[in-house]
């Protein structure tokens, strides 16, 4: 058996956790929030390492020869400047960090979701142009069907009663498949947890 | 003065970032951009994390806490210096053991949110749809009938079982394949709608950064 103690750690964490949602009695949701706080204590560790690693790989992409990447040192000074500022000004909550950062978020954040409206629309016109099928032609129809729901083109306030209820019927289309891709998602997740539970997916012994 | 920093600052990167888009996601303007904004963001969750995780769970009980609270930081305290083994190739099997422990955590989460978040409350919203008690007579069974056709239809289109056939690819029974067709267009319909969302959202950010780089022009220019 591959990494036992490992296994016997997840699964024992794991069974406590989720006794304290079903059974939500006394000890045991003492036990699962104790856990739970451990959890987030290693969670916030895992980050840092993440961004520990992120650093390391970048110094190497700009000190070793053959490696070379010019934009790596720009990213470890960016970094080191933002680090230095939240520790010198005392944290992530005083008003001038989080100038700082939102003067560099938010442009980025807005103009790389700007920038998907261009994506999406040549990916539309691609999909039409090389895998015209029955599931392109819906997808299509439906967006632009949406597009025009969204904009409020359609919106009728004193109009007809059957154009009310029909907008009303296309208004709710989407929920019967969104209901069963939710469910879809939360079996998979279930699943994927149990066999983490049982012992059979051991993501963690590599 | 100081106070136009930012906007001059947002200025520079939403036109390095739609020029460099626009002349090629590889280009240096581009990749300048996302950098700049990686080492920012990074260095934001770094400095988050050891706020408002690390220092108030981690280092204040141990410094100054009392000595239950010290003896409950003990275990997160050696998991977590166990898991900065993971950095280096050599020793990452010592940092196996904090993994399994998050990865446990985790998968408990993962799973009494799907029961508790998503199956229990989608089925009972379904449910609730039958009520005729609520109102809505008529139209409201059909209503029912109609999002309780297409969500196990939507569901039977993920079903992939199917039985080995002789001389033949493996195919799935005849009314699975033909309610898998249904879900297939109920699908289409709502990534359609998704789509659409998305794209608005996105259109709407366009129109807005385009209006804040032409006022700053005006505002510069006149």
């Amino acid at each position: 058996m591959r990494a036992p103690v490992a296994t016997a750690v997840a699964i024992v964490v794991g069974l406590i956790i989720l006794l304290g949602y079903f059974v939500p009695v006394g000890i045991v949701l003492v036990l699962r929030d104790v856990l739970l706080g451990w959890a987030i204590v290693l969670a916030g560790m895992a980050a840092l390492v993440g961004i520990i690693n992120l650093v390391k790989v970048h110094w190497r992409k700009s000190t070793v020869r053959g490696e070379r990447d010019p934009y790596s040192p720009v990213l470890l000074i960016v970094f080191l400047a933002t680090v230095g500022a939240g520790f010198a000004l005392g944290g992530p909550s005083n008003p001038t960090f989080q100038q700082v950062v939102n003067a560099v978020q938010i442009p980025v954040e807005t103009t790389l979701t700007a920038v998907l409206a261009i994506a999406l629309a040549y990916a539309a016109m691609r999909l039409l142009g090389r895998r015209m099928g029955l599931m392109a032609i819906v997808f299509v129809t439906s967006t632009v069907l949406y597009l025009l729901l969204n904009s409020g083109i359609l919106a009728v306030d004193s109009g007809a009663p059957a154009l009310k209820s029909a907008l009303g019927v296309l208004q709710r289309l989407p929920v019967a498949g969104a209901r069963g891709i939710l469910l879809g998602i939360a079996l998979g997740s279930l699943t994927t947890g149990l066999r983490v539970l049982m012992g059979v997916d051991r993501p963690f012994s590599g | 003065m100081p106070e136009n920093i930012p906007i001059l600052v947002g200025a520079v990167l939403t036109v390095l970032v739609l020029l460099g888009y626009l002349l090629g996601e590889n280009n240096f303007l581009f990749r300048l951009a996302t950098y700049i904004f990686i080492g920012v963001a990074t260095g934001y969750v770094f400095v988050l994390v050891f706020y408002q995780v690390i220092t108030p769970r981690l280092i204040r009980p141990l410094l100054s806490g009392s000595f239950e609270q010290i003896v409950l930081t003990l275990p997160p305290l050696v998991l977590s210096v166990m898991l900065v083994f993971k950095i280096f190739p050599n020793l990452s099997r010592l940092g196996n053991l904090s993994m399994a422990y998050l990865v446990g955590a985790g998968a408990a989460v993962a799973i009494g949110g799907a029961v508790l978040g998503t199956l229990i409350t989608q089925a009972r919203a379904s449910i609730n749809l039958f009520d005729l008690s609520a109102g809505g007579g008529i139209s409201r069974l059909l209503d029912g009938v109609f999002i309780l056709v297409g969500t196990l239809s939507t569901l039977l289109y993920f079903s992939f079982s199917a039985k080995a056939q002789r001389n033949a690819a493996p195919q799935r029974p005849v009314p699975v394949r033909a309610a898998a067709g249904v879900g297939q267009i109920f699908i289409a319909i709502t990534l359609g709608s998704l789509f659409a969302g998305v794209f608005t959202a996105s259109l709407t950010a366009l129109i807005e950064r385009l209006g804040f780089l032409l006022n700053l022009v005006r505002t510069m220019v006149f």
